[in-house]
C-alpha cells in the first residue's frame, strides 16, 4: 500500500506521544496491512560468518 | 528509559546459525514484548535463538519468514506480535516514537558499504530489531544479530543507524511495496 494511499497522514516526529499513539493504534487496527504481498518472499538469506 | 532487552548474536555456534537472524531478533523482540518477564510457558526464559530455530523447522535450516517467527514466539512466550506489510515510513516512525520494538526486514546490500557493515560480502535479505529512536538525531537503535564484534572491523552489540540508512535498507527488500517497510511490531511497552 503505498504511503499516499493512507487515510491519515503520521504525525511529525517531534509531535506529542499522544498523537503517534493514536496513529499507531489507528494504523494496526487496518485489516489491510496484515495481508502480505505476493511478490515478496521474506525470508532471509545465508549470511557470511 | 525505553526498556532494552539483552543483545543475542545469531553466529552462537547453533544449528543454522548463519540463517538465524530472524530467531535471534525475534528473541530479543519477545524479551522487549515481555519487558523481561517471564511468562511461565513450558518453554525456557529468556527467549534464545537456537529455541525458536527448533520450534521453527527442527530437522532442516533456511530463511525464516515474519510470519514463522510471530507464530513461534507466540506458541513459546506468548508474545502475539503485530506483522505489518507495506508500512509507511513515516507510520513505522511513529510506532516507534509511541513505545513499541519492531523486526524489520532489510536488503543488506544497502549496509555492506556502510562502517555498520557485519557481515563482509553478504549482499541478502536480513531481519535485524529496532529497539527505539532518538529524538536529537532521529537515529534508530539496531540490534543487528550478526553484529557481534567476532574480529576487528565488525560492530558488536547495538549501534545507532541513521534513520536514512534503515529506511533504505527496508524499502529495499525485493517484493516491498514502493516506498514502503515490512516490520513485526512488539506490543506497546512504555504505557
Amino acid at each position: 500500500m503505498p504511503a499516499k494511499d493512507q487515510k491519515k497522514p503520521a504525525p511529525k516526529a517531534k509531535a506529542s506521544i499522544e498523537e503517534h499513539k493514536a496513529h499507531a493504534d489507528a494504523f494496526l487496527a487496518d485489516p489491510k496491512y496484515k495481508v502480505k504481498p505476493t511478490t515478496l518472499n521474506d525470508t532471509s538469506d545465508e549470511a557470511k560468518p | 528509559m525505553v526498556y532494552r532487552p539483552t543483545f543475542r548474536k545469531q553466529g552462537d555456534g547453533s544449528r543454522c546459525q548463519w540463517v538465524n537472524c530472524g530467531p535471534a531478533s525475534h528473541a530479543m523482540a519477545a524479551q522487549r514484548h515481555r519487558r523481561g518477564v517471564d511468562p511461565r510457558t513450558p518453554h525456557s526464559w529468556p527467549p534464545m535463538p537456537p529455541e525458536i530455530r527448533n520450534y521453527i523447522s527442527p530437522h532442516s535450516c533456511g530463511g525464516t519468514s515474519l510470519q514463522d517467527n510471530d507464530a513461534a514466539t507466540t506458541h513459546m512466550y506468548a508474545t502475539n506480535m503485530d506483522v505489518r506489510y507495506g508500512v509507511p515510513w513515516t507510520t513505522f516512525r511513529s510506532l516507534i516514537i509511541s513505545g513499541r520494538g519492531a523486526v524489520v526486514q532489510i536488503s543488506y546490500s544497502v549496509i555492506a558499504p556502510t562502517k555498520y557493515d557485519a557481515s563482509p560480502g553478504f549482499y541478502g535479505n536480513h531481519g535485524i530489531y529496532v529497539n527505539e529512536r532518538r529524538a536529537s538525531d532521529g537515529a534508530y537503535l539496531v540490534y543487528d544479530p550478526m553484529a557481534d564484534g567476532r574480529r576487528a572491523g565488525i560492530p558488536k552489540g547495538p549501534q545507532w543507524w541513521p534513520a536514512s540508512l534503515l529506511q533504505r535498507a527496508a524499502e529495499a527488500m525485493p517484493g516491498t511495496r514502493a516506498g514502503c517497510i515490512n516490520a513485526s511490531f512488539t506490543k506497546d511497552t512504555e504505557v
